[in-house]
């Protein structure tokens, strides 16, 4: 297990090495001038001006002395100041990150506990009309775009019913976009369910665990469900990186307060230094949910445990 | 997403499988699509999908206004005989915008799926050709890469290239190269193993030769399967950046963009946003019935008993 473990921190080493490598040259790739791209939106900024960013930037010196003094701020806990406003980059996106990580865990939490009983059930009841009704909603499910889903929503429930509240970010404003993000995550989870509980319920061990003649329920729970819970945890850690993106739509819809909301700000104002650090961020977070799987897929697959 | 590459992968091998040889592009394609349109789903996506190609072409013969003509109609015009879809703000047809949106629709699902397939695929071969290092090297980057969602992807391309409809249409396609890499290196790997491609090298054929004469051909018509089933993520990708502003601009009749104008109207005019929605969901859902169909014909597993 330790070796398997090991392997998989060596890869997230790499992601992150990868991506800081990434972030810092990211501002390199803009067709044109960056400097003067961030600042054209701001009025009156003279050619001195702009040499004096870059130079704070140190965007004059050779690629590799940049790369390096950007790590080397990284390690300092130094993700830069923002165009807009010179605030602190890290400071900002560490006050929107729970907001992001509790609205994606929310959804998550509704998405598999729709997904994971919808798919098991059509798995179970496979070919009746249960089946179809199930599928028919999942594929309909899948093929529904979030911000689509959560505009009817928002204008039904909270501009029409004035159940809840239409902009902010507490508890009511909480449940409509988590449940945007969550129904189109679950049709998701549903399909992939079905097929691999489909996979098990046709095995020998399960075939033979009937034959036996044990209780429908025992094998059911004993034998198909273990056996299943491994993949769909598995998958649940792509889910959740999957909310972590669909979020980013989602908060604009809603106006949640998130890290995604305000990357798509940055992008508009042509921030980079909240950019870069917002892609870091979200890199990070992806690397330490996929750490956590391995961990508990360490731990459930007896393969790797012994 | 490993689901996605894995399922894709499958899809692919069987749609290449049992050609021991070079066989027709063509006859190839028809017989996995024969095959698919047994699933009364996949039919319908058929159907659905041929009626999108329809609409995108003879749209200025279906559209009874122009997309960006103003004053077709009074403003905020509920659906009606002569304004099947009523009319938005600028009192402009909603159907004739929906239909002439079918046309960017397509343009972003070809020209999105087409940046992802070429160069996914061209990493893919030369990975699963070339073995060693570089393979070594370029699948550890795809496998990086891939780990960051191709939402993420496709924001931090936007945020590098600006705001624009051809933006967005590279930014989606860059996102899902490393999907595309991966089925690819697949697929290739199981073709160097096959007789033709021992037989051409015994021959003394050189890697250029071996890699775009006799691999290339060969990888192409499973991948080109499994390319049809992205068109659906493309296409959804792609209008979300539209919605959040980053994709194609007003008075574009682009279906993302035309939602997030008329969220604005939403309680007097509801259908300014209903209809672009719907539109977005019936694409999207086409392209996936099909893709289930042909992924049921293809691995009898997941058929209903």
């Amino acid at each position: 297990m330790a070796r398997f473990l090991i392997q998989r921190l060596l890869a997230a080493i790499l992601t992150i090495f990868v991506t800081t490598v990434a972030v810092s040259m990211l501002i390199h790739l803009v067709p044109g001038d960056p400097v003067q791209i961030m600042y054209a939106q701001s009025q009156g900024t003279t050619p001195e001006q702009l040499e004096a960013v870059r130079e704070r930037l140190g965007l004059n010196d050779p690629l590799y002395q940049q790369y390096l003094s950007y790590v080397g701020r990284l390690l300092q806990g130094d993700l830069g100041v923002t165009i807009r406003g010179e605030q602190p980059v890290l400071e900002l996106l560490l006050l929107r990150l729970p907001n992001t990580l509790i609205l994606a865990s929310s959804a998550l939490l509704i998405a598999s506990a729709i997904g994971l009983s919808f798919g098991f059930l059509a798995a179970y009841k496979r070919g009746t009309w249960l089946d179809t009704t199930l599928m028919t909603t999942a594929i309909l499910g899948v093929s529904m775009p979030h911000f689509w889903l959560g505009l009817i929503l928002l204008f039904y429930f909270a501009v029409h019913l004035g159940w809840f509240p239409v902009a902010g970010s507490g508890f009511p404003n909480l449940v409509l976009p988590a449940v945007t993000l969550g129904l189109t995550n679950a049709a998701i989870i549903a399909r992939l369910t079905r097929s691999s509980m489909i996979d098990i319920f046709d095995q020998d061990f399960v075939r033979t665990a009937h034959a036996k003649g044990l209780p429908k329920a025992m094998v059911l729970y004993r034998h198909a469900l273990r056996a299943g819970l491994v993949p769909i945890v598995t998958m649940m850690g792509l889910q959740f990186t999957y909310m972590m993106g669909g979020a980013i739509v989602v908060e604009n819809v809603f106006g949640w307060n998130g890290v995604g909301r305000m990357a798509i700000q940055a992008i508009f104002q042509r921030d980079y230094p909240l950019i870069q650090g917002f892609i870091l961020m979200f890199a990070i977070v992806v690397v330490l949910v996929s750490i956590l799987m391995d961990v508990i897929y360490a731990f459930l697959d007896p393969r790797i445990r012994h | 997403m490993q689901q996605r590459v894995k399922s894709a992968i499958d899809i692919a091998a069987a749609a290449g499988s049992g050609a021991p040889a070079r066989v027709g592009f063509g006859r190839r394609m028809v017989a996995v699509l024969g095959a698919a349109t047994a699933n009364r789903g996949a039919k319908v996506g058929l159907v659905l999908v041929g009626i999108l190609i329809v609409v995108a072409v003879f749209a200025p013969w279906i559209a009874p206004y122009g997309s960006d003509q103003m004053g077709a109609g009074m403003g905020l015009m509920p659906p009606s005989a002569d304004y099947w879809f009523g009319t938005d703000e600028f009192g402009r047809d909603v159907f004739s915008r929906v239909v002439y949106g079918a046309r960017l629709t397509i343009q972003v699902g070809v020209i999105a799926v087409g940046i992802s397939l070429t160069v996914g695929t061209l990493m893919g071969l030369i990975a699963g050709y070339a073995g060693g290092w570089v393979e070594r090297i370029l699948m550890r980057l795809v496998d990086v890469v891939f780990s960051f969602t191709e939402t993420l992807i496709a924001l931090a391309a936007v945020a590098v290239l600006g705001p624009s409809l051809t933006n967005a249409m590279i930014a989606v396609g860059i996102a899902a190269i490393p999907f595309y890499a991966r089925v690819a290196y697949s697929v290739t790997l199981v073709e160097r193993n096959k007789a033709y491609f021992d037989a051409a090298y015994v021959a003394g054929a050189g890697h250029l030769r071996l890699i775009f004469i006799h691999l290339l051909p060969n990888i192409l018509p499973p991948l080109i399967v499994v390319a049809t089933l992205g068109v659906s993520s493309a296409v959804l990708a792609a209008a979300g950046l539209s919605f959040l502003g980053l994709g194609a601009q007003p008075p574009s009749p682009e279906w993302g963009a035309m939602l997030s104008a008329g969220r604005d109207y939403f309680t007097q005019a509801s259908w300014i946003m209903i209809y672009p929605g719907l539109a977005i969901m019936v694409t999207v859902l086409a392209f996936n019935l099909l893709g289930d169909g042909i992924r049921e014909a293809l691995d009898p597993r997941q058929k209903a008993k």
